[in-house]
């Protein structure tokens, strides 16, 4: 997100240095399962959902992007129930949501389990390579002349009479205006502005099989969310659903829960049994930030005039270069083709 | 008697043989040696393809690491260092 | 089927076998796990069921010492298991294993792991063909099956490993048709205090080489293969002299042979400790990144002690008294009183470590040992990586294992990173002109092994899905 805003001030003029603790791409987005689905994403960011895709979808062959189209399975009567007024809503808010019997479904993907009772389908879903993203953006950022530092911890922020002094261990920085786009690191960072974010971190599992004969050719989900799985064209399975491990982002890498990723893994292999002797290689953890109402942190910090802040977006891997442009033209004062979603607001969760 | 380098070949007493498959391939082996050792005694060292140019690859590491002496057994993957043979054993390689 | 130990010692070599004994003289329960069927590690493993007999060697006779040392015991020793997680919680440790197609957990108050080394090759042109073997690998096959590799094999790399190789490999009837190794008269000169102090090791090396020049096998000091030829397997190694900073020199030659054993030396398996929490630090004559750890075995993750090859390449004899020491500090941890010499012990084990460190000197990488990777060299063995493409994507700008990885898939296979990754660090490090210590190991991510989904996903019951709320719509 932070360089896609930082891309985007500079199709503006403006002129920015982007700076991450880690590797670019690699706190978040590299970790990710990439994948990239209208399904799972909520009502309200639909627009914004579809705009990312089409992002994506610009980007290419350089993030491995493919449009596979997307099935999302229910195996029980109330599964199918939440599936129907979930992707309804979802459906009218802009997304090419369809429900498929099982004869297209089992004509479509021969190796899911024959135990489907509904299945919704969209032909925009698919995936990206979300290991490229840091390569890619290093890439763009050199292309449109933007400034980055990678292993660039900020220790502090201090004000000082044309804007401010950013400190690492060993270096600092000066900027007139300031983007914090640190995703679960956004609260630590904010503290440092004297800010305080009521953000909370999921610690996301995704694992990769061995190479295998293809068996699935589209994303598949599940109606509880609880299982996304894609093989990509080498032949690896990503599987993912958001299976909790342990950790904070203050402690570095969260760790994976045995039992959860057990779970998981039983999941994936209920629903595509073929898989039971595939050998699992890896096994990682993302965080995932987010707000008590569970929508993007998009705007100006709470206090400041020229402190922004963009993260904790719900489905940021897939929205995440499109809100970026967005917050590039908010930056440059620019009327945003969308509405931002202004950070002081008051959380009160707003029961579905 | 003090050899400087002696040869124990035929100091060494094994198994009785037994036989099993290989990509269909009738083998003979002491029964319980490592498959990988079965193997490299009956020359047969290609044992899988490298997934980005396809060449040919097999034992390396010999302690279970490498990956590349991988065969599958009823299904299973498992690595021919670790995989002692049994009488019947049938082994599918991974070369294409 | 044991669910709860006080003390877990993960690995069955030297180290930790000898941990597993001390602290079981405690009134401790203790599990020891390990991949093989029988307790040796790698320095003495066992033998295979298919050997009714074979003469005696150094390394078979203390294997059997320590095999039924353990066997007498109280320490329960679950064999042919593979640890694939450890995790941490509150005040004690859970290792999840597979055994037999299953997953199982442990749940222990203390942890020491004993997991040892695995070897260091430089990738070369052709070092990826069928016949290509490591020279720890070669001595893992020589032990557990007694056959000799290939018809004729080239020894080629650094360190006292090279020999014992070649008189193995001879002394199981196969031919050797030379041995070079990369370090030189000189560096063994400089190896020769420490040597003296162990007189039976510095023997049977010497007897090594001359059963060599006895039987006319070759001896290139200072030389390296540089390429191995072949279509489908070995045929024949070109090799060259190497200069005091070990980069290749002057006109190849060629020697025929079915298998090639090449070894830089032993690097510490050191994914388990990232895994229990514990700190890394980079020690060049050790190995490369080892554990920070005390001379006890003590770490910075409470109730974790390291010990034995793993902890720094400090040789058998070392491992030995250094599996002793962090048993007895899983002892005091818990809280009893000891009374074993623990001050003796340490001297015992400084003493014992000078001959293995002496040993690892010969095998400290030199500036010039990159070279022997050429551009067109397979770096990444898993997914066919080169050196151009990982030094094209340094170049693109990434700084770290894991951008190179994310960007080039080296490391993304299926051993994990466990054979390129030496070799990727020092091309960072040589592109950022800053020490390979400040090119930090990626975030260790389980499974230690490749596992089965079957093996993990176990019985599962659809109905034991949680019913969560659904996300936010």
């Amino acid at each position: 997100m932070g360089c896609a805003s930082a891309l985007q001030m500079a199709e503006g003029s403006m002129k920015s240095i982007v700076l991450d603790q880690g590797d670019l791409g690699q706190g978040a987005s590299g970790v990710n399962a990439g994948t990239l689905s209208l399904q799972i994403k909520r009502v309200k960011l639909m627009p914004y959902a579809i705009r990312g895709h089409q992002e994506w979808e610009s980007m290419g062959d350089a993030v491995g992007f493919r449009k596979t189209g997307g099935y999302t399975l229910a195996f029980t009567d109330h599964e199918a129930e939440l599936l129907h007024e979930r992707m309804s809503l979802k459906a009218e808010a802009g997304a090419p949501i369809e429900f498929v019997s099982n004869s297209v479904l089992t004509k479509a993907e021969p190796h899911l389990a024959d135990r489907v009772v509904a299945a919704s389908y969209c032909a925009e879903d698919g995936y990206a390579n979300s290991s490229l993203t840091g390569q890619f953006y290093r890439a763009r950022l050199k292309q449109q002349g933007v400034q980055h530092r990678e292993g660039f911890k900020v220790l502090g922020i201090e004000a000082c009479n044309d804007g401010y002094v950013i400190r690492s261990a060993s270096t600092t920085v000066r900027a007139r205006k300031l983007l914090l786009s640190t995703g679960a690191w956004l609260k630590s960072l904010a503290a440092l502005m004297d800010v305080d974010l009521p953000l909370q971190a999921r610690i996301n599992t995704v694992s990769v099989t061995q190479r295998l004969p293809m068996l699935t050719r589209s994303v598949i989900g599940h109606a509880t969310g609880l299982l996304t799985m894609k093989q990509k064209a080498n032949g690896t399975l990503l599987i993912g659903g958001g299976w909790q491990g342990r950790g904070t982002p203050e402690q570095g890498r969260g760790q994976v829960d045995a039992r959860s990723l057990r779970s998981n893994l039983a999941l994936a292999r209920h629903v595509l049994p073929a898989i039971e002797n595939a050998q699992i290689l890896r096994s990682w953890t993302g965080f995932e930030a987010n707000v008590p109402d569970f929508y993007p942190l998009a705007g100006k910090l709470p206090g400041y005039e020229d402190v922004f802040i963009l993260g904790c977006v719900r489905g940021g891997y897939t929205i995440g270069p499109y809100i970026g442009k967005l917050m590039g033209d908010y930056i440059l004062e620019r009327k945003t083709e969308l509405p931002l979603f202004d950070p002081g607001r008051n959380f009160v969760e707003v029961l579905a | 008697m003090f050899k400087l380098a002696p040869n124990h070949q035929n100091d060494i007493v094994r198994t009785s043989k037994v036989s099993f498959t290989f990509d269909g391939k009738s083998l003979l082996a002491h029964e319980g040696e490592s498959l990988a050792a079965a193997l490299i005694r009956a020359k047969l060292l290609h044992l899988s393809d490298a997934p980005a140019d396809g060449a040919p690859r097999g034992v390396f590491c010999c302690m279970g690491l490498c990956q590349e002496c991988v065969v599958q057994v009823g299904g299973k993957t498992i690595e021919s260092c670790r995989l002692p043979v049994s009488q019947d054993l049938q082994v599918i390689s991974l070369r294409r | 089927m044991i669910t709860d130990t006080d003390i877990a010692v993960i690995g069955a070599g030297p180290a930790g076998c000898n941990a597993a004994l001390i602290a079981a003289e405690y009134d401790f329960s203790v599990v020891m796990l390990d991949e093989q069927a029988s307790p040796g590690g790698q320095v003495w493993r066992e033998k295979s069921p298919a050997i009714l007999h074979a003469p005696e060697t150094p390394e078979s006779v203390a294997g059997e010492s320590i095999r039924n040392a353990i066997s007498q015991s109280n320490v329960s020793h679950l064999s042919g298991v593979r640890v694939w997680h450890i995790e941490r919680s509150i005040d004690a440790f859970i290792i999840h294993y597979e055994s037999a197609g299953v997953s199982i957990s442990l749940n222990c108050r203390c942890l020491i792991i004993a997991t040892g080394a695995r070897e260091y090759v430089q990738p070369i042109p052709g070092w990826t063909l069928p016949g290509v073997v490591g020279m720890a690998g070669a001595t893992s096959i020589f032990k557990q099956d007694l056959i000799p590799m290939g018809s004729k094999m080239v020894v080629s790399g650094t360190g006292p490993l090279a020999f014992f190789v070649a008189a193995e490999q001879q002394r199981l009837g196969g031919k050797v048709a030379a041995v070079l190794t990369s370090n030189t008269f000189l560096d063994w000169m400089k190896a020769l205090p420490a040597m003296i102090l162990r007189p039976g090791l510095l023997f049977r090396g010497l007897r090594w080489i001359t059963a060599l020049y006895v039987n006319r096998i070759p001896i290139y000091w200072g030389h390296t293969v540089t390429r191995v030829e072949g279509e489908c397997s070995v045929s024949r190694v070109e090799f060259k002299k190497i200069g005091k900073d070990w980069s290749p020199q002057g006109e190849p030659s060629f020697i025929d042979c079915d298998c090639v054993s090449l070894g830089g030396g032993l690097i510490s398996a050191f994914e388990s400790f990232q895994l229990a929490g514990i700190s890394l630090e980079h020690r060049r004559d050790l190995g490369g990144w080892i554990p920070k750890a005390e001379q006890d075995g003590r770490t910075n993750v409470g109730g974790c002690f390291v010990c034995g090859d793993g902890a720094g390449i400090r040789g058998s004899l070392a491992a030995q008294t250094h599996g002793k020491l962090a048993g007895l500090s899983a002892v005091v941890f818990l809280g009893a009183e000891i009374n074993h010499p623990i001050d003796e012990l340490r001297r015992e084990h400084t003493r014992a470590a000078s001959f293995g460190e002496a040993m690892s000197k010969l095998s400290i990488p030199r500036p010039g040992l990159s070279k022997l990777t050429t551009a067109q060299t397979v770096v990444c063995r898993c997914e066919g990586i080169t050196r151009a493409e990982i030094e094209d994507e340094i170049n693109l700008g990434a700084q770290s294992m894991t951008s190179v990885k994310s960007g080039v898939r080296a490391g993304m296979g299926p051993c994990g990173g466990k054979f390129c990754q030496t070799a990727i660090t020092e091309f960072i490090a040589k592109a950022k002109s800053c020490p390979v210590s400040e090119i930090v190991p990626p975030t260790a991510r389980p499974p230690l092994r490749p596992v089965s989904v079957n093996t993990l996903a176990g019985d599962f019951d659809y109905s034991d899905l949680p019913i969560s709320k659904p996300s936010p719509l």
